[in-house]
């Protein structure tokens, strides 16, 4: 079923999870349709048709005008994790690895984006699982040919990686080849037909896509 | 003919269902035709590498008027983790300290074939068959963000489907199909597919535009009026007119985690 070696069964992504974004769209959260900031973290699927892997080309989604991207750090685990703590959470990752999340330009986070978030292989994973000892001191960079466009340290993401992998394990168990990418940058980067997107964990991973024309 | 997943003797065994099931509980293995009593299965959820799971929210006129929605104009699609999946007769949970939990008996129609852009006079040759499933949500949990969200739509055990997977030709015409929902014996919900607002042939040719479907992704199409609060200890039966009833058990939060609670 998977187009990646990575990830079997489900990739989760995390929304609104960069404290900068979720601090400058407190008025917005106030309003209809929100009526009231999260309260838990904003999750969404990325299905099976967008998974993808390092150096894939990424489809051009059909008629459209426009296309972000966004990467995160990712979490995949090892063994089952189900209903555990913060304190342990960190015991059932494999390693991690990088997400980037192509889609449309994010309208509003009212309803699930299926027409924005699941175009075929917008999700590529990888390259490479890596454990790491301290995985909230880690910062991803994202470049657009050639160009940093975004570099969000770990630390500044809303919930860290240890509550979420909590908060979400009391949701759904998670499985051994279940990824979860833990927060993109509040402010999601244009990309054109045939651009290069490169994001980089020092000394962790690299993940490269070109858009498709 | 009706396929069915369940574990015997310990070990997976894709089966049918014999015409006689009715009378006599009778499985035949597909491995080795091999009769077995229904009595000696525990039943799993037919489809065998369940795929994208897509549902529908507010997808019948009369449930949209219930939940005080205007019908929507293009259609609600949210996903489900294959978490959700279990078989007919297993338990679902209700999570401690909440107020409304209520079902929803849905037609799911699954993907046969891989396809993209499938116009709607197409559609039906990607569909293999057809299921039943019990789309639990729980109220306490919504939130208006890319709602309903992951903790009221995908959590473990709260999407039941089977008991089997029918062929489509079995069942032919899907535009009027009566729905049920008992509860502990009581008739609790009831309605038919003839109100469902966005039909199967739109949606695959909606979803299809954005997406490649795939064998194994299966789309629960919503589900009618009559909503009810669910307790540990009731019994619910979602049936649809020729596809099959679906039974589930509901047990509490720690009955259903045990050690891990």
């Amino acid at each position: 079923m998977s187009n990646n070696p990575i990830v079997k069964g489900k990739l989760v992504c995390v929304a609104l999870n960069d404290s900068e974004q979720f601090n400058a769209m407190q008025a917005e959260f106030a309003d209809a349709p929100y009526k009231g900031a999260p309260t838990q973290p904003v999750l969404y699927f990325k299905p099976h048709n967008t998974w993808s892997t390092d150096g894939a080309v990424v489809e051009w989604a059909d008629g459209a005008d426009s296309m972000v991207v966004g990467a995160s750090l990712a979490v995949v685990f090892g063994k089952e994790c189900c209903r555990v703590s913060e304190a342990e959470a960190l015991d059932y990752v494999e390693g991690y690895t990088l997400v980037h999340d192509f889609s449309l330009v994010e309208q509003n986070y009212y309803r699930p984006d299926i027409k924005g978030k699941c175009l075929d292989t917008s999700a590529p994973i990888g390259a490479a699982v890596v454990p790491v000892a301290d995985p909230q001191a880690l910062t991803v960079v994202t470049s657009v040919n050639g160009t940093v466009v975004n570099e969000t340290p770990v630390s500044q993401l809303v919930r860290g990686v240890a509550e979420l992998i909590s908060t979400i394990s009391y949701i759904m168990t998670l499985q051994p080849g279940d990824v979860i990418a833990v927060g993109f940058p509040g402010q999601r980067a244009p990309v054109a037909k045939g651009d290069k997107v490169c994001s980089v964990i020092a000394g962790v991973t690299e993940l490269n896509n070109t858009l498709g024309e | 003919m009706k396929h069915a997943r369940v574990l015997f003797n310990g070990s997976e065994l894709d089966v049918t269902v014999e015409d006689s099931f009715a009378e006599t509980g009778l499985l035949k293995s597909k491995t080795d035709g091999q009769l077995i009593n229904e009595a000696d299965v525990t039943w799993l959820s037919p489809i065998k590498e369940p795929g994208t799971i897509f549902a529908l929210g507010l997808n019948y006129a009369d449930h949209a008027a219930e939940l005080a929605f205007e019908p929507p104009k293009e259609p609600l699609v949210f996903l489900k983790g294959a978490n959700t999946l279990t078989g007919h007769k297993q338990n679902a949970y209700r999570p401690d300290n909440i107020k409304f939990q209520h079902y929803e008996c849905e037609l799911v129609a699954v993907i046969g074939k891989e396809g993209k852009n499938i116009p709607r006079e197409e559609a039906m040759d990607y569909i293999a068959g057809y299921t039943v499933c019990n789309d639990f949500a729980i109220r306490d949990y919504l939130e208006n963000y890319y709602r309903p969200n992951l903790r009221v739509k995908s959590r473990d055990s709260l999407c039941p489907i089977g008991p089997w997977l029918i062929d489509k030709d079995d069942v032919g015409d899907i535009s009027n199909l009566k729905l049920t929902t008992h509860v502990n014996g009581e008739l609790t919900q009831e309605g038919t597919t003839a109100d469902i607002i966005f039909d199967v042939p739109f949606l695959v040719e909606y979803l299809s535009k954005i997406m490649t479907l795939k064998p194994g992704d299966m789309i629960a199409t919503g589900t009618p009026k009559g909503l009810k609060d669910m307790q540990p200890g009731d019994t619910v039966v979602c049936e649809i007119e020729k596809v099959g009833a679906l039974v589930t058990n509901i047990v509490s939060e720690q009955a259903f985690y045990g050690d891990k609670y």
